[in-house]
């Protein structure tokens, strides 16, 4: 496991450039809890400060690297986690990316355009399969979950953007800028990668 | 004779009834009404209504007197087709679909082919001469039942037959796919019912405030086939062309196929022209209804259709999906066609749509003898010319700049906010960087091969997003300019009337608020934070939809912007969000 320090470092592997609050609401760490770790870093050098907005620095990516073997030596070892981890790879992980894209363009006559979001019944779909796909997840997930309780947590942001979409929010999807389905979709991803020391697939 | 008002549960979607109400009936059910009243035939069905699914939730089950109903609705369907529903000659199989008066998200998906068992599907198979279709419908209908009323999360659409469907539903819940096609039949009423207090469901209704108690109606109707004999088949019409919006009806028919087959692209469908030449009667009267459904629709029509031994079914009609291009040019027609307004002309064509329209193509002829660095998947179009780096930080020290990378991860999504476009060496359209990518609308290739970032790095390169092609330096680039375009021309005119924000290049009122010029550590994933007091924003971010947002809530009165439609329309959406 991640001490509240290394924890806070490793936020920022996830998201980039994020005030205490932002790192806070991901790792769900007490906010004091934050503060003090980016002061710290900071002195250390292994993360930069901007403006309230905080980066991880080269040397705080050697500190990670550096822990995460420790850290995670139990979890790598585990052959449930090995094959939760194909799982995902292949089956969710590839279904929510390939919803997002069907979310973001159409195919009109052949080619594939961007998606004016004129059919709700067409996006309606997509976010329900987006449900469903997310409700799997869960259980594809569960041996990283028993293991680590940030991967409930990621799986509970998702939720709840999902909602948000469902209410007609449709930034939430694959908006860049909230915490979008795809956006906390992709903190995960990277949080389970570097749990278990994979390599992006792609 | 009429048996219609001796129904407690049921109503029947009849041209000579009365129009139904949408609460009692939903919406779909509704408009299945509305093309039977206005003389268009639709495969016959019959509504349970929404009083049904009140008193299923009253009485933790179907309410007394629904099953002999349902019976009492098949029989009539069976009658009018000449069918038997689990029957071993001619069986009827039907589609159950969920309807409320307000569509949300949540509720169940059509399943179809209800009334499919091993006896049907060998009935199936003797009728039409085809064991492949009858075997297809029985895998189909398996799993939509497995997935739709048992609750199955496995991905069952590519299991290859009904057997192994069989198998992977045992394999994840507890309960069969009944054979007896009535039980099959009250069980979906039943899932219908229960997906109208889904966990999405309730979520979407305590957003928006609708009432808890809204139920759900369910449509029951008959399948018809267009695979039968020579005489039937199936396709699709646009009653505008979807690519340029061209007032001319636009389509395929497949002679002897089935719904699926034109959406699988299984087989290659023929045009149109194909029915007008077997059936010059069947033409006429599928073009006449199409004529019909876009002018009450008030918009282009993408109308499904069966021909089932010589005659024409409707399946459905929607709003048709459309390129930009055509959008924009529908939208100018209806209004010049005196069907809608231009105050709905503009809710038709959103900003996005408007964006696409704008961006900027390579000359005519630049890129001929232009030197192609590397090429790869078109991922979300544009063209930018900038210098390339292969960093997020050089990207934020950098704006307007090139940002290569291997492969992006949330790591870089600052970057890519920064850049002017994203090229990547790994990856396809559902990457990462090519879902951040077309979020953001900055063009990016993807999976351009290994070495790209090493070959690309510190060079001035023009990124065609559109063809997936970098080119060596800077190629000119050609603009639209909406000024000169009649449709969207008339459409910004429009636009201007419509909102008190004032945008263009020459519109600044003190003090200025310049998002472009912030410092590189400020340009993050968040949107800036707008100076109180603020009269005009500029920035590129203030281009997009979401700045534009941002902005008027933030109380601006005017956007520096070269093209102003995008921002108008935006603004003009978020006034009726709002209001």
């Amino acid at each position: 496991m991640l001490d509240p320090y290394e924890l806070t470092v490793h936020t920022l592997t996830l998201r980039q450039l994020g005030s205490a609050e932002q790192l806070a609401e991901i790792n769900a760490l007490p906010i004091g809890d934050v503060e003090d770790a980016l002061e710290k870093a900071v002195a250390d050098g292994a993360v930069m400060a901007a403006r309230g907005n905080y980066m991880i620095t080269p040397a705080g990516r050697a500190v990670l690297d550096g822990v995460y073997p420790r850290a995670f030596a139990d979890l790598r070892s585990d052959p449930a986690i090995t094959e939760a981890m194909d799982s995902f790879e292949t089956g969710v992980n590839k279904q929510v990316l390939a919803l997002t894209t069907d979310w973001q363009t159409v195919e009109v006559d052949g080619t594939r355009v961007s998606n004016d979001h004129a059919d709700a019944d067409y996006d309606n779909k997509i976010i329900a399969k987006l449900g469903r796909v997310h409700e799997k997840t869960q259980k594809v997930l569960r041996p990283l979950a028993h293991r680590d309780p940030l991967v409930d947590r990621f799986l509970d942001r998702i939720g709840a953007a999902l909602i948000r979409a469902e209410g007609g929010e449709s930034d939430y999807v694959s908006g860049v800028r909230v915490d979008s389905v795809h956006t906390v979709w992709f903190q995960m991803h990277e949080h389970i990668l570097r749990l278990t020391g994979r390599e992006r697939p792609e | 004779m009429s048996t219609v008002t001796s129904f407690r549960w049921l109503v029947i979607p009849d041209e000579t009834a009365t129009e139904p109400s949408r609460d009692l009936v939903g919406g779909k059910a509704w408009s299945l009404w509305r093309m039977r009243s206005l003389g268009l035939r639709v495969p016959p069905a019959f509504v349970v209504t929404t009083e049904a699914c009140a008193a299923y939730f009253a009485e933790g089950g179907l309410p007394d007197g629904l099953a002999d109903e349902l019976v009492s609705g098949i029989r009539m369907l069976e009658k009018q087709l000449g069918r038997t529903f689990g029957g071993t000659e001619r069986p009827l199989l039907v589609s159950v679909r969920s309807g409320a008066a307000i569509s949300m998200p949540g509720m169940m998906d059509t399943i179809l082919d209800l009334g499919c068992n091993d006896a049907v599907e060998a009935a199936l198979a003797a009728e039409s001469g085809d064991p492949d279709f009858a075997a297809e419908v029985h895998r189909r209908f398996t799993g939509f039942y497995g997935r739709l009323v048992l609750g199955c999360t496995d991905d069952l659409e590519d299991l290859p037959d009904t057997a192994s469907v069989r198998a992977a539903i045992a394999g994840d819940v507890d309960e069969m796919v009944p054979a007896d096609p009535w039980e099959q039949l009250r069980a979906a009423v039943a899932a219908v019912f229960q997906s109208s207090r889904s966990r999405r469901a309730v979520a979407y209704r305590k957003h928006y405030g609708i009432p808890d108690d809204l139920g759900t109606a369910v449509t029951v109707q008959a399948m018809v086939f267009g695979n039968l004999d020579d005489d039937s088949g199936t396709g699709v019409l646009f009653t505008r062309n979807p690519v340029d919006g061209t007032r001319e009806p636009y389509g395929e028919y497949l002679q002897r196929g089935q719904g699926e087959d034109v959406v699988s692209g299984r087989v290659t469908p023929k045009p149109l022209t194909d029915l007008h030449e077997r059936w010059p009667t069947v033409h006429t009267e599928l073009l006449e209804a199409a004529d019909r459904l876009d002018r009450e629709g008030k918009d282009a029509q993408d109308i499904e259709f069966t021909v089932q031994s010589g005659e024409l079914f409707l399946l459905q009609s929607r709003p048709a999906k459309r390129t930009a291009r055509a959008a924009v040019r529908i939208a100018v027609e209806l209004v010049d066609e005196g069907v809608i307004e231009p105050a709905e002309a503009l809710s038709r064509v959103t900003a996005d749509q408007i964006r696409t329209l704008l961006r900027p193509e390579i000359a005519a002829g630049a890129a001929d003898s232009a030197e192609v660095l590397v090429s790869g998947v078109a991922a979300s179009p544009g063209v930018a010319t900038g210098v390339v780096v292969d960093t997020p930080e050089a990207a934020q020290a950098n704006p307007g700049c090139i940002l290569v990378r291997k492969s992006t991860s949330p790591d870089d999504v600052h970057g890519m906010i920064a850049a002017a476009a994203v090229v990547t060496e790994q990856g396809g359209a559902t990457s990462h960087a090519a879902v951040v990518s077309r979020a953001l609308d900055t063009p990016c290739v993807v999976g351009c091969g290994t070495g790209t970032v090493e070959s690309l790095v510190g060079r001035i390169v023009t990124v065609d997003a559109t063809t997936g092609r970098v080119y060596a330096g800077e190629l000119p680039t050609s603009a639209v300019d909406e000024s000169r375009d009649e449709d969207l021309r008339r459409l910004t005119e429009w636009a201007e009337g419509a909102t008190p924000l004032q945008v263009g290049t020459d519109v600044a009122v003190e003090p200025v608020f310049d998002a472009d010029t912030l410092p590189a550590e400020e340009l993050g994933e968040q949107l800036p934070d707008i100076p109180s007091g603020t009269k005009t924003v500029r920035g590129a971010i203030f281009c997009a939809p979401d700045g534009v947002r941002a902005a008027l809530d933030s109380g601006v009165d005017a956007i520096v912007t070269a093209h102003r439609l995008p921002v108008l329309l935006a603004a003009i959406a978020h006034h009726r969000r709002t209001s």
